[in-house]
């Protein structure tokens, strides 16, 4: 029973993580309506920054959060604006799907020749920390980037919700054409856009730094469960990415725990290829 | 107040309006008549900045529009009610209003004119907190046309309000718009095919037809003319 406990809770704080991933994708994609491919690259590109700003300033990974956010921000207003910006108006997917495979590409090669193959961790002097909570033992680093998830999930919400700005994204992933007739800056809520969608691939990464290793391919993995993810929980849906996210955590544990931790991926793949099949069936019928 | 002379635009190398050239002034509501394909709705969003012109100019109220974008139009006092109304259907009534205000000015002014509107359409303060997706199509007309008023328009464009519309409901709506341009000094420019009800209230209209105005007139000049007649309403 401690051991179930103990796996439910473990699937819960990763989950937490593809949540955010899932959440950042679909913003992006319910803007603009393509898939970023390059995300999982993004939290790669997170983790490493998070690398450096802490062993050069000697900073705690988790106060390298904002800065984090900051400067992932910057570099997702940067490449939607010189990159993908110009390529939405050609309409053709190729175009954007090469973009973003090809910026990915480029971003996990390029910390191969920054920093080496070589696996890397931020040593910090609680990471061996836990917490006993009657028959579950916490990991200080995973409670800490747990909590921290949340506190972003909510804010993402309510500023999507009640602000101006998150309603004029709203509008413009609703209607691109209604927002026009309104006033509203496409462009710069594409902007804003990618940058919030890359700061929170980018914060997910800094956040794992605490217990996780840091190496070139780091973000693949995520990258791919942001997609299934962003598909299970629908397409543009928020909360429905942070629930999507939440399940993904579960089932992997679940199924490492009851079956063999080998068999997670292959699980995990499977189950996506049956909600799919079931939810095209569904559809299907409905017709 | 409007006055658009000589104006080309089209899509990349498909030209639709040629040479377009007429007047809006101030208080009247003028009819912009034409079938399916005239051009009308390309020279709605022409007029409105999200299509830029090749050639002529826009001048609302002595500033050339032309070459401005759809925030700088809407700036000038230019609102439109576009065709198929264009809502953020999983947004609130309210939400979808709020998205009017564009400016400081008109933001500054929400809560005012927010009663009126509310005046003009009291269903729409009954559906408010409902999302706009949800509502009949009538009363997604009024939304779209609610959320225009929120913007402060001294010259208000509909486009197509007739558009798959119990006729009762058409009616209501053009009945706001006149009366907003007798009472409030609001110039409406009436955009439609249906030509009996567009010339039943409007003061002048124009036809456009292949994208040039192939005629003008008062609304009873037009009404009584041989060529409009057989062309649109079929007598």
């Amino acid at each position: 029973m401690s051991i179930f406990l103990q796996a439910c809770v473990n699937g819960l704080l990763m989950g937490g993580f593809y949540s955010l991933m899932g959440m950042g994708q679909n913003v992006i994609f319910g803007v603009m309506k393509i898939v970023n491919f390059c995300h999982g690259e993004m939290l790669m590109v997170g983790m490493y920054l998070t690398y450096v700003l802490s062993t050069t300033f000697g900073l705690d990974p988790y106060l390298c959060v904002p800065l984090v956010a900051i400067l992932m921000f910057c570099l997702g207003a940067v490449i939607q604006h010189t990159l993908i910006t110009p390529s939405l108006g050609t309409k053709s997917f190729t175009n954007l799907l090469f973009l973003t495979v090809g910026l990915g590409l480029l971003l996990s090669n390029g910390a191969l020749v920054l920093f080496g193959s070589e696996y890397r961790t931020i040593p910090t002097t609680y990471s061996q920390t836990y917490i006993s909570l009657g028959p579950v033992n916490l990991a200080l680093p995973r409670l800490i980037s747990f909590g921290v998830l949340i506190v972003i999930s909510v804010v993402l919400f309510a500023f999507l919700k009640y602000t101006k700005t998150g309603k004029q994204i709203r509008a413009v992933s609703q209607n691109p054409v209604g927002a026009e007739v309104v006033g509203i800056n496409t462009k710069r809520i594409y902007i804003l856009t990618y940058g919030i969608g890359t700061a929170l691939a980018g914060v997910a990464g800094a956040l794992l730094t605490g217990f996780y290793t840091i190496f070139p391919t780091a973000g693949a993995s995520f990258g791919f469960r942001a997609l299934i993810v962003v598909v299970v929980g629908g397409l543009g849906s928020i909360p429905g990415a942070f629930f999507a996210g939440i399940f993904l955590g579960l089932l992997e544990t679940m199924v490492a725990l009851f079956i063999s931790p080998s068999y997670s991926d292959l699980i995990v793949f499977i189950t996506f290829i049956v909600i799919l099949v079931v939810r095209q069936l569904i559809i299907i019928r409905r017709k | 107040m409007l006055k658009v002379e000589g104006l080309r635009a089209g899509y990349g190398a498909i030209n639709i309006l040629w040479d377009l050239t007429f007047e809006v002034r101030d208080g009247e509501i003028v009819a912009i008549l034409g079938s399916n394909g005239a051009g009308k709705t390309t020279m709605v969003r022409t007029v409105c900045g999200m299509l830029r012109p090749s050639a002529g100019s826009v001048l609302f109220n002595g500033e050339e529009l032309a070459k401005k974008n759809s925030r700088a139009v809407l700036d000038s006092g230019i609102v439109q009610v576009p065709e198929g109304r264009q809502l953020f259907t999983e947004m609130t009534v309210l939400e979808n209003l709020e998205m009017g205000a564009f400016n400081k000015e008109t933001r500054a002014a929400f809560q005012q004119n927010l009663r009126k509107v509310y005046q003009w359409f009291p269903k729409l303060e009954e559906r408010a907190k409902q999302s706009a997706g949800t509502l009949s199509g009538g009363e997604q007309q009024m939304v779209a046309v609610a959320r225009a008023l929120i913007g402060m328009p001294k010259l208000l464009i509909l486009d197509e309000p007739s558009l798959g519309l119990a006729p009762n409901i058409v009616d209501d709506i053009l009945a706001v718009a006149s009366s907003m341009a007798r009472n409030d000094g609001i110039s409406v420019m009436l955009v439609e095919q249906d030509i009996t009800k567009a010339l039943a209230c409007a003061d002048r209209g124009y036809v456009i037809e292949n994208g040039r105005i192939a005629l003008t007139g008062s609304a009873a000049e037009l009404s009584a003319n041989e060529h409009v007649k057989k062309a649109y309403l079929g007598i």
